[in-house]
């Protein structure tokens, strides 16, 4: 509901507080004494001490994580970072490649291309809401996974449409086996959000024919480690990166325009037919 | 009961690609000697060399995206909406970051699409476009009055910061932000102006007494909106609109020195503690 704003029109303290002025509540460099990281001394407590990727989610997250988290993320990673340019991250990296970009435009270019609502990071977001909404329907409704699924078909004329339990191109997914292995070598606990995961899958498996994908999997079990899905999303804001680079590598060491190169005639064209420009100009 | 391990099985869906990618925007037709080289393009179907020299770049502009030519009226507005937001000004977040590569010394070639990715935001940049055109489409033909009161009944005023009460409505640093309202009015009196723009006017002047209006993308959003445009293509064209300014402001300042943009100094590079 509107509430009257206690300030008049006009009223620009809160810009003018801020001018000339950085806070943070992350940390930086104080120049002489150190740079700091959510009060660790960076060159201290950190390097040498902690992986990157550690130090990766303390940037994203506040808190530095056990060292066990860290890896299983670096892990899935490497299952969201391969080197096949037909998908469409990659193949931008290669075509970064074989345009003579520089390695970083075309690897940032990709990682922009996987902030998608399709695959990448983005559904990340909608994968963990739908995860936690779940077990809190299920703990609070006391409804079963079953019907959970049930109610999402309901919504979609019948069909269970479940970010994290569907894949394109493929159905079933490697990279969840895995990451199973993962967990279980990390000696990590099916949690209660994985647990549900694993009742999902069972049911859209046998009435959907579609399984979980690496997104459910992470999603879930990142909500058993307390994180929210904003959380989710920063840390794994570049997790296709290194599969770009591979692709843009590869084009890059090739004869320059030579990635996938179309022929006019390959294209096909579907428009106007030809016709004469009215002479209109404007001035 | 529930197992506790996935299946590894991995099928290929049996989805049909297409094997050739389809444009009815633009043809390339090959020279007889060289298969790849293009010895004549069209856009929907018009010679480019016959656009080059008989139209405007906003007519092809225009014709690159609606697919077919402007009047004269629509490429007027266009060409004018263009001029008022051709630079989002020195302040702006994406103008700075243009400026942030240009004195850093990023590659020329980078400045750009730096500044366009800053001005991908939803405050106050091009991610605001989409939702503020389904915004004017759903709402035009409702009394803006009557808008305003729904939309006062069910939004809180946030304690700090502005209000975007709606998208491409709002406050500007608590206050009206008057070249909006300037650049609406006087587009609104140009021949193509549309029930986008007059109702968007409608709706500021009943945000007024709450010391709220236009803001850039939503006139930018209810010029595009009259025109014709699509919600996804809003986007990238506010983005092409601001582009020589943000370009402008990068390369001013790529071959200074580092000293010549300021470096907040210690004392005011606050390291907040919980």
């Amino acid at each position: 509901m509107r509430t009257i704003s206690l300030k008049p029109i006009n009223d620009t303290m809160v810009w003018d507080q801020c001018r000339g002025k950085i806070f943070s509540k992350k940390g930086g460099w104080k120049i002489g004494s150190g740079v700091f990281s959510h009060g660790y001394s960076m060159m201290d407590d950190l390097v040498g001490e902690v992986s990157y990727t550690q130090v990766q989610i303390l940037n994203a997250v506040g808190t530095l994580p056990e060292k066990r988290v860290a890896d299983w993320i670096e892990a899935v990673c490497i299952c969201l970072s391969w080197p096949d340019p037909r998908i469409w991250c990659n193949q931008i990296g290669a075509l970064g490649g074989t345009a003579r970009t520089s390695v970083v435009a075309a690897t940032v270019s990709g990682v922009l291309a996987a902030d998608s609502t399709m695959y990448g990071s983005r559904p990340l977001l909608k994968g963990v809401e739908f995860i936690q909404k779940a077990l809190k329907q299920k703990q609070s409704l006391s409804i079963s996974a079953e019907e959970i699924v049930q109610r999402v078909a309901k919504k979609n004329r019948g069909k269970a449409t479940i970010v994290g339990y569907a894949r394109p191109i493929a159905s079933g997914d490697e990279r969840v086996v895995a990451m199973e292995r993962v967990t279980n070598q990390l000696g990590f606990e099916i949690g209660e959000h994985l647990h549900l995961a694993y009742e999902i899958n069972e049911i859209l498996t046998r009435d959907h024919r579609e399984s979980i994908n690496i997104n459910g999997y992470v999603s879930a079990f990142l909500s058993d480690q307390g994180y929210s899905a904003d959380q989710i999303y920063n840390i794994g804001c570049i997790c296709v990166s290194s599969g770009v680079t591979a692709c843009y590598v590869d084009a890059a060491d090739r004869v320059a325009g030579s990635f996938l190169p179309l022929r006019c005639d390959d294209v096909d064209y579907q428009g106007k037919p030809p016709r004469t420009v009215p002479d209109n100009k404007l001035c | 009961m529930t197992s506790k391990t996935f299946s590894s099985k991995v099928h290929k869906r049996d989805d049909v690609y297409a094997t050739q990618t389809t444009t009815r925007i633009w043809q390339e037709l090959p020279s007889p000697d060289n298969p790849y080289i293009t010895s004549k393009s069209r856009c929907h179907g018009y010679d480019l060399m016959d656009l080059m020299q008989k139209r405007s770049f906003v007519d092809v502009l225009y014709l690159l995206f609606r697919g077919e030519l402007p009047s004269r009226d629509e490429a007027k507005l266009l060409e004018a909406l263009m001029i008022a937001f051709i630079n989002p000004g020195p302040r702006h977040p994406a103008t700075r970051s243009a400026m942030n590569a240009g004195v850093g010394k990023t590659d020329s070639s980078l400045i750009l699409p730096i500044a366009l990715s800053t001005m991908s935001g939803s405050y106050n940049g091009a991610g605001a476009l989409e939702e503020a055109m389904r915004f004017l489409r759903k709402h035009q033909h409702k009394p803006a009055t009557e808008v305003t009161a729904n939309l006062f009944s069910v939004t809180d005023r946030p304690e700090e910061g502005d209000w975007h009460v709606a998208p491409g409505f709002g406050s500007s640093y608590n206050g009206i932000d008057s070249m909006s309202s300037q650049i609406a009015e006087r587009l609104l009196n140009m021949e193509a102006a549309g029930s986008a723009l007059l109702w968007g006017q409608h709706f500021a002047n009943s945000l007024s007494e709450d010391g709220m209006g236009w803001l850039p993308s939503g006139v930018v959003a209810a010029v595009l909106t009259d025109l014709g445009f699509q919600p996804r293509a809003a986007v990238g064209l506010y983005q092409i609109i601001s582009a020589p300014g943000l370009l402008a402001h990068g390369v001013e300042l790529a071959n200074k020195s580092i000293t010549a943009m300021p470096f907040i100094a210690d004392e005011d590079y606050i390291i907040e503690t919980d």
